[in-house]
């Protein structure tokens, strides 16, 4: 069965002033893709995905989602960001429902569409609570929980639970491969963490040190749940590595 | 555990509060009393009795109360006039360069210059009447008002404002459902400052021009030598101060719920 592209980015080049960021790169992202997108500490995997988004104008080239000039305003893009961005004065229902609203879906919809994730990311009994009577991974579900309700086109991840200890990171990992699963959203999910990237990915992008283009894309096919110990998942964890040496 | 905490917390600080008061309430009894500080003010227990009969009976054409509801009227329509515009024009300064640009430059000029100094020129403008009186609270409310409001506008978190950006909302939106909200808590800082600066305003104009309010009965107590008159009139000045500050709090603490940690 041949494989429908989702995001088609075509010599996609970034500068600030004269600093080259984005180096003339082009892939494709099929859909239903988790990728995870790897590179060296500060080689601009931000700039890369705030570049895919319009946060940033890029310099040059193209991104196309379905085959179209990528616009949030108007096509179902959800966006998960590496620190807090839930809104402090809505409760933890209300932030979930938030992108619902601005979309103007009908009530019953909303309605359901809120139940549902609140269950899956085991919010329901705090659905009244507000962000600040959260911890921190429990803030980061309802971003998860918000960007997925919309049942996004593409959902983009920029490290989100790079501020979270190791167990969390777990727990939120096992619980976005749940949500995927489910959904077959596509994800494109920037890391710095390898061992993240070889846990969730069923594609892992590897990108250069600045000026950034893309070194490799790998297809990760180890079965689920992945154990981190297996020798399978280490070797593939040490080929990553060594392909984003840049030293 | 924590409301217990709070229930504690705010015990401790009434009874503070009480025996700071209480305190106050003493050494002027005694100074009064037992010093020569007697010759020159009434002692508590006059002006509570002086404050008590002004409730029943008059002090010139009114009650103390309907002199409370004449200053209490002028300062509400300066003050919530003056806040809509203030809190409408920083928001727009706070978040559109363009306003900021327009409005700023003149908006620090006029900052500056005290209410009061405006007297002259609302008389010629308005006259003697409430219009004057009302002109000078409006300009007192509204600077405080317009500069917490922009500050807030400017401190919105970039990245819920993204957020919002990515799940689709356009400019209005954001303005309204992120913008609006995130500056609550600044907004009402700005409202605690205009309160008490639209009631020190009113006492002024009050005192340059007026038949009635609390500013009226501090000027002809001062007039006819009457010290327990003014004295009444400074009592409830910081009456009805304390109670509006309370009000103005628990509406802070009902709109700006979200703002406050724990369960």
């Amino acid at each position: 069965m041949e494989e429908k592209i989702k995001v088609k980015v075509n010599h996609l080049t970034k500068k600030f002033g004269d600093l080259l960021v984005l180096d003339d790169m082009s892939f494709n992202v099929t859909d239903g893709d988790l990728l995870c997108v790897v590179g060296p500490t500060g080689c601009g995997k931000t700039t890369f995905l705030n570049s895919l988004t319009k946060i940033y104008d890029i310099t040059e080239g193209e991104i196309l989602l379905n085959g179209q000039q990528v616009n949030p305003k108007k096509q179902n893009i959800a966006y998960i960001f590496q620190g807090d961005s839930t809104m402090p004065w809505l409760t933890v229902e209300e932030n979930v429902r938030f992108g619902l609203d601005i979309k103007g879906l009908p009530e019953t919809k909303k309605k359901e569409q809120v139940e549902k994730y609140l269950e899956i990311v085991g919010l329901t009994k705090y659905k009244n609570y507000y962000p600040k009577q959260l911890s921190a991974s429990m803030l980061q579900r309802v971003s998860i929980a918000r960007a997925f309700a919309t049942e996004p086109e593409l959902l983009l991840m920029d490290e989100p639970y790079g501020q979270l200890d190791i167990e969390l990171r777990f727990k939120l990992e096992d619980e976005l491969v749940k949500l995927w699963k489910l959904t077959r959203t596509t994800v494109l999910f920037i890391t710095h963490n390898i061992e993240e990237a070889v846990y969730l990915g069923n594609k892992i992008m590897i990108l250069t040190n600045k000026p950034t283009t893309v070194k490799k894309t790998i297809v990760n096919d180890l079965p689920r749940p992945r154990d981190i110990a297996a020798p399978e998942f280490v070797k593939l964890r040490n080929q990553v590595t060594e392909l984003i040496k840049w030293w | 555990m924590i409301k217990k905490k709070n229930i504690s917390d705010k015990t401790i600080n009434v009874a503070c509060a009480c025996i700071s008061i209480g305190a106050f309430l003493f050494l002027w009894y005694w100074g009064t009393a037992f010093t020569k500080l007697g010759m020159l003010i009434p002692g508590p227990v006059e002006v509570l009795e002086t404050v008590t009969a002004g409730f029943f009976g008059k002090v010139g054409r009114h009650s103390i109360l309907v002199h409370v509801g004449y200053s209490m009227i002028r300062v509400m329509i300066g003050f919530i006039v003056g806040s809509v515009f203030g809190i409408v024009l920083g928001l727009l300064m706070g978040w559109y360069r363009i306003a900021e640009a327009i409005f700023n430059p003149l908006f620090r000029i006029i900052r500056p210059i005290p209410p009061i100094a405006w007297i002259p020129i609302s008389i010629i403008w308005f006259g003697l009447g409430e219009n004057a009186k009302i002109f000078l609270i409006f300009l007192a409310s509204f600077s405080n008002t317009t500069l917490n409001s922009m500050a807030g506008a400017k401190n919105v978190d970039r990245e819920v404002v993204n957020a919002a950006k990515m799940l689709g909302a356009n400019e209005r939106q954001i303005f309204t459902t992120i913008v609006l909200p995130a500056s609550v808590p600044s907004i009402f800082a700005g409202l605690q400052v205009a309160i008490s600066s639209s009631w020190a305003t009113v006492l002024a104009a009050e005192m340059v021009r007026s038949s009635e309010g609390l500013g009226w009965m501090i000027v002809a107590g001062m007039n006819n030598n009457d010290m327990l008159q003014i004295l009444s009139g400074i009592v409830m000045i910081g009456v009805v101060g304390f109670i509006l500050a309370i009000i103005m709090r628990k509406a802070e603490d009902i709109l700006c719920r979200w703002n406050k940690s724990g369960n």
